[in-house]
């Protein structure tokens, strides 16, 4: 028996593929992820059930999913905007955290009332995230350095920046604990509904914005033509380190911002660890959402929707923290393979028979 | 069958999503002959050849050689069955010797282990099928296959030394390196994709006559060409192919150019072209004393002066790599001189952005279209208002108004003829032919009215009803005022479209002529440096305005 597999690039992705590939391979990572859990003997229905749709379904959940949309969808523009110019921006995480960290310091030293202070804390924590950002584009603009290695070592400096502030500068006076003291309530974000807060609105104008930015503006244009091609960018007057800048400066900010909602929003101090790397989940939202900003926020749904629901089956079901991430880690890896599956065709032909063995090697 | 037929290619269909490349093609090859292969880009021409060499697959049609049927899956069954083929593109590496090149691939074991030489190892060990088959895998012997290359050059007149790194060879010598791979794996067939497209006038014939010896030892060829000039001059017999069908097959020296352009494009081609004149105006790119380096920081270009004015064409010819691209660039403004000054339009440009050069009127048509004139994954939309998006016509409420930029690209493609675009917001500028895509670029490029327009082989691998169409586009904009600096490899191009002509060696002008005196055997022999060891004339001596610095330059 002779198999065969062929696999050719597809000149055009047919619409039910483009549509239904996503679907097709969550429901594809749900049936190995099925396995893992029968081997804990838990029920799959009953896992998934809570995973999706009692998260869905109960009002904490659901604000639940919502919270966690708002870091997540920030980074995520963090990194869709520099991919929008052929570029990756794998330090999400840091500029995260360095946000995060400045905008916590604001509201921690700087005595205004709380519609001056919350936006002042926003707009610090995007400044700090948006320097970060700006040193491996620059490099990479002006050096040609390669900007994935840059910007991921510099995740590693700000999350130790991180944890040396929480255990030094910054500790708050109460314990012993790696955190910084409480933030004062003029330095909270108002809270909407079920500590669904403002942060939201902040997530859901940036998303518009930068909608509006890719689609309707000159930088746009130039950001998209510079992505697919820069040479010819360059060709017509574009300027690559303007662009490079612009797209990482951006980006950076945004992730800032999202570091600065989570801490003020929800958490109320900073701790080192404070988050389970949004910075880093960016990244498959980014790429599973490239075609748009749109996109970007329905993939951050979805992701938050990961986050919660795993953690409600650790919760009720008493699934191991293990795999829950070995689950949503299936998930991740499934929707990214099923993107290989939109570009090529694979063809497996099976013969019987046909094929004899290598007649040489019968003889002698 | 009355007559013996070689190759004979029976009604092939190929069909890829949308297109019918081949729609039951025939093609019969004699024994002995140069076949040539002619049609516009996208006729089917390489989805022939490719089925031909393996690489497709045919939906339809059979495949005989010498009678018979030949099942061919992968080049490798082609080779086997005798057929070899050159392609456009080389695929030589550069670090090793010609011998290793043409060995690449093959087994073969060294001198102690092979059945016919003298060695110590006894015949019995050294026939045996396992010590054969580890002495293929685990050694490697050049020293038989090399005296065989070395043979196999010798004897068709190729000029090659066995043992040299194929980054010392020129052009031409790497080509007949390619063909020499084919020869060595005993190919009846050879099929030569283009091969004319890189090489100078010179090196063409030298192929020419290498061809000619081939056949002599009753090699069969298959020429690819959209040149009818080759097709004249070395040619037997011609299939001709249009939009994936056959347009007829001729013996070359029974029908003339115009016949052949007629079968290949479906209509009558105007070769004449009618040239006005023109007025010069002011200058509007000056170069002074420019020296530039080429990306590895070796210097391209030694000392160029250039003066183009409104309304002139300037035609620059030379081999490729003579300094032409990166004298392109400095003049687009890509490329920042590593001293001298550039002057565009009246306003000194040394050192400014590429921004301030498309501002300032300089259009540019780059060598290499897919490379650096367009964003092949993004729309026709996208591409053709690369260089007008900033104009304040596009405001919009937000900054870019979409629908204005739609309905721009809509006239350029209509204005210029620009084929296969469906919708010029979906069609991808990568999804369009080479001659279509070029019409493209110079739409976008022209439809600004420049003051200079930098053309680097603008009808380069572009079909023939394409070619004419671009030209009297030069031509026309010409006569709106803007200045032309044309690159061409096509002596002809040069010689009909420009008023002056420059030749480029080793980054200077060596030689300056006009159409009218234009003498082609020595712009032939300039452009390969053989006119400087008994250069009489210097261009300093006749052009005020161009003094190519060939006195510092002599060796």
């Amino acid at each position: 028996m002779n198999v065969e597999v062929d696999l050719t690039a597809r000149e055009s992705t047919p619409r039910w593929l483009a549509y239904g590939a996503p679907v097709f391979t969550v429901l594809a990572a749900l049936a190995v992820s099925a396995l893992v859990l029968l081997v804990v003997d838990v029920s799959p229905v009953d896992a998934y059930s809570m995973m999706f749709y009692q998260t869905i379904t109960t009002q904490i959940g659901a604000a639940q999913t919502l919270i966690t949309t708002v870091p997540l969808v920030l980074a995520g523009l963090a990194v869709y905007l520099p991919l929008k110019a052929g570029l990756f921006n794998i330090g999400a995480e840091g500029q995260l955290v360095i946000g995060a960290l400045a905008g916590t310091w604001v509201g921690l030293n700087v005595s205004l009332p709380g519609y001056a202070l919350v936006p002042l804390m926003f707009v610090v924590a995007g400044l700090a995230g948006g320097f970060l950002a700006a040193i491996p584009a620059w490099l990479r603009a002006r050096y040609d350095v390669n900007e994935i290695i840059t910007s991921l070592l510099l995740s590693f400096v700000a999350l130790e920046i991180l944890s040396y502030v929480v255990r030094g500068p910054m500790r708050g006076s109460s314990g012993n604990f790696p955190q910084t003291a409480q933030l004062p309530a003029a330095a909270r974000i108002p809270e909407l509904f079920m500590r669904v807060h403002v942060g939201l609105f902040v997530a859901l104008l940036v998303v518009a914005a930068v909608s509006l930015l890719m689609r309707r503006s000159r930088l746009g244009f130039e950001i998209t033509f510079m992505g697919s091609n820069d040479a010819a960018a360059v060709q017509a007057g574009m300027s690559r380190i303007k662009v490079y800048l612009l797209v990482f400066v951006l980006g950076g900010a945004f992730a800032g911002m999202g570091g600065i909602s989570e801490i003020a929003g929800v958490q109320g101090r900073l701790r080192a660890g404070f988050e389970p790397g949004y910075g880093f989940t960016a990244i498959p939202i980014a790429l599973l959402g490239r075609n748009s900003a749109v996109q970007v926020l329905l993939a951050s749904l979805f992701f938050a929707l990961l986050f919660t629901g795993g953690t409600n089956m650790e919760i009720f079901l008493g699934i191991p923290a293990a795999l829950v991430e070995v689950i949503q880690a299936l998930i991740i890896l499934f929707l990214i393979t099923g993107e290989f599956f939109k570009r090529y065709r694979i063809d497996v032909s099976v013969e019987r028979g046909s094929v004899t063995p290598d007649t040489a090697g019968g003889d002698a | 069958m009355a007559e013996p037929v070689f190759l004979e290619m029976a009604g092939i269909r190929k069909e890829f999503p949308g297109v019918v490349a081949n729609d039951r093609v025939d093609l019969r090859v004699e024994r002995g002959e140069i076949h040539g292969l002619l049609g516009e880009n996208g006729a089917g021409k390489s989805t022939l050849m490719k089925i031909l060499y393996g690489l497709y697959t045919p939906d339809e049609g059979e495949i005989y050689l010498d009678g018979d049927r030949l099942d061919l899956d992968s080049p490798q069954d082609a080779i086997d069955a005798g057929i070899g083929m050159v392609h456009q593109h080389f695929q030589l590496i550069p670090r090793l010797t010609v011998a290793e090149n043409v060995v690449l691939g093959e087994r073969e074991p060294a001198t102690p282990f092979r059945p016919d030489a003298e060695s110590p190892i006894p015949e019995a060990v050294r026939s045996n099928r396992v010590v054969q088959s580890v002495a293929e895998r685990f050694s490697l012997g050049l020293d038989a296959p090399t005296r065989r290359i070395q043979r196999l050059a010798d004897r068709y007149g190729f000029d090659l030394d066995a043992g040299a790194k194929i980054s010392e060879l020129d052009v031409g010598q790497r080509q007949r390196v390619e063909i020499l791979k084919a020869l060595y794996r005993d190919v009846d067939l050879l099929i030569l994709d283009e091969p004319t497209a890189v090489l100078t006038p010179t090196e063409a014939e030298r192929l020419f006559d290498s061809l000619d010896r081939l056949t002599d030892e009753g090699l069969s060829i298959i020429f690819i060409t959209h040149k009818l000039d080759e097709v004249e001059s070395i040619v037997d017999r011609v299939t001709i192919l249009r939009e994936g069908k056959n347009a007829g097959t001729a013996v070359v020296s029974e029908v003339t150019q115009a016949d052949l352009a007629e079968m290949m494009v479906g209509r009558e081609v105007l070769f004449q072209i009618e040239k006005e004149g023109v007025d010069l105006g002011e200058p509007v790119l000056q170069l002074q004393n420019v020296h530039a380096d080429d990306d590895r920081g070796i210097e391209a270009l030694s000392g160029v002066d250039l003066t183009v004015r409104a309304g002139e064409v300037v035609g620059i010819a030379g081999v490729s790599g003579n300094g032409q691209n990166e004298l392109a660039e400095v003049a687009a403004g890509i490329r920042q001189p590593t001293t001298g000054s550039v002057r565009v339009d009246g306003t000194d440009l040394t050192g400014a952005a590429p921004r301030q050069f498309v501002d300032s009127g300089v259009s540019f048509v780059p060598e290499d279209r897919l490379e650096y004139g367009c964003a092949a994954d993004l729309s026709v939309m996208h591409n053709a208002t690369l260089k007008e998006f900033r104009d304040q016509r596009f405001d919009g409420p937000l900054g870019l108004d979409y629908d204005e930029l739609e309905a721009y690209a809509e006239t350029l493609v209509e204005e210029f003829d620009v084929r296969g675009v469906e919708d010029v917001t979906e069609t991808k500028a990568g999804d369009l032919s080479g001659g279509n895509l070029q019409k493209l670029i110079l739409a976008r490029e022209l439809d600004r009215n420049p003051a200079l327009l930098v053309a680097n082989q603008p009808t380069r691998g572009v079909d023939v009803g394409a070619i004419e169409f671009i030209r009297e586009a030069l031509l026309d904009q010409r006569m709106n005022g803007t200045g032309i600096v044309l690159f061409s490899e096509d002596l002809d191009e040069i010689t009909d479209l420009s008023d002056r002509i420059l030749v480029i060696y080793e980054g200077e002008f060596v030689y300056e002529t006009t159409p009218e005196e234009a003498d082609r055997d020595r712009i032939g022999l300039e452009m390969t440096g053989g006119g400087r060891a008994g250069g009489d004339q210097r261009p300093s001596d006749r052009h005020a305005d161009v003094t190519a610095a060939a006195s510092e330059g002599e060796r």
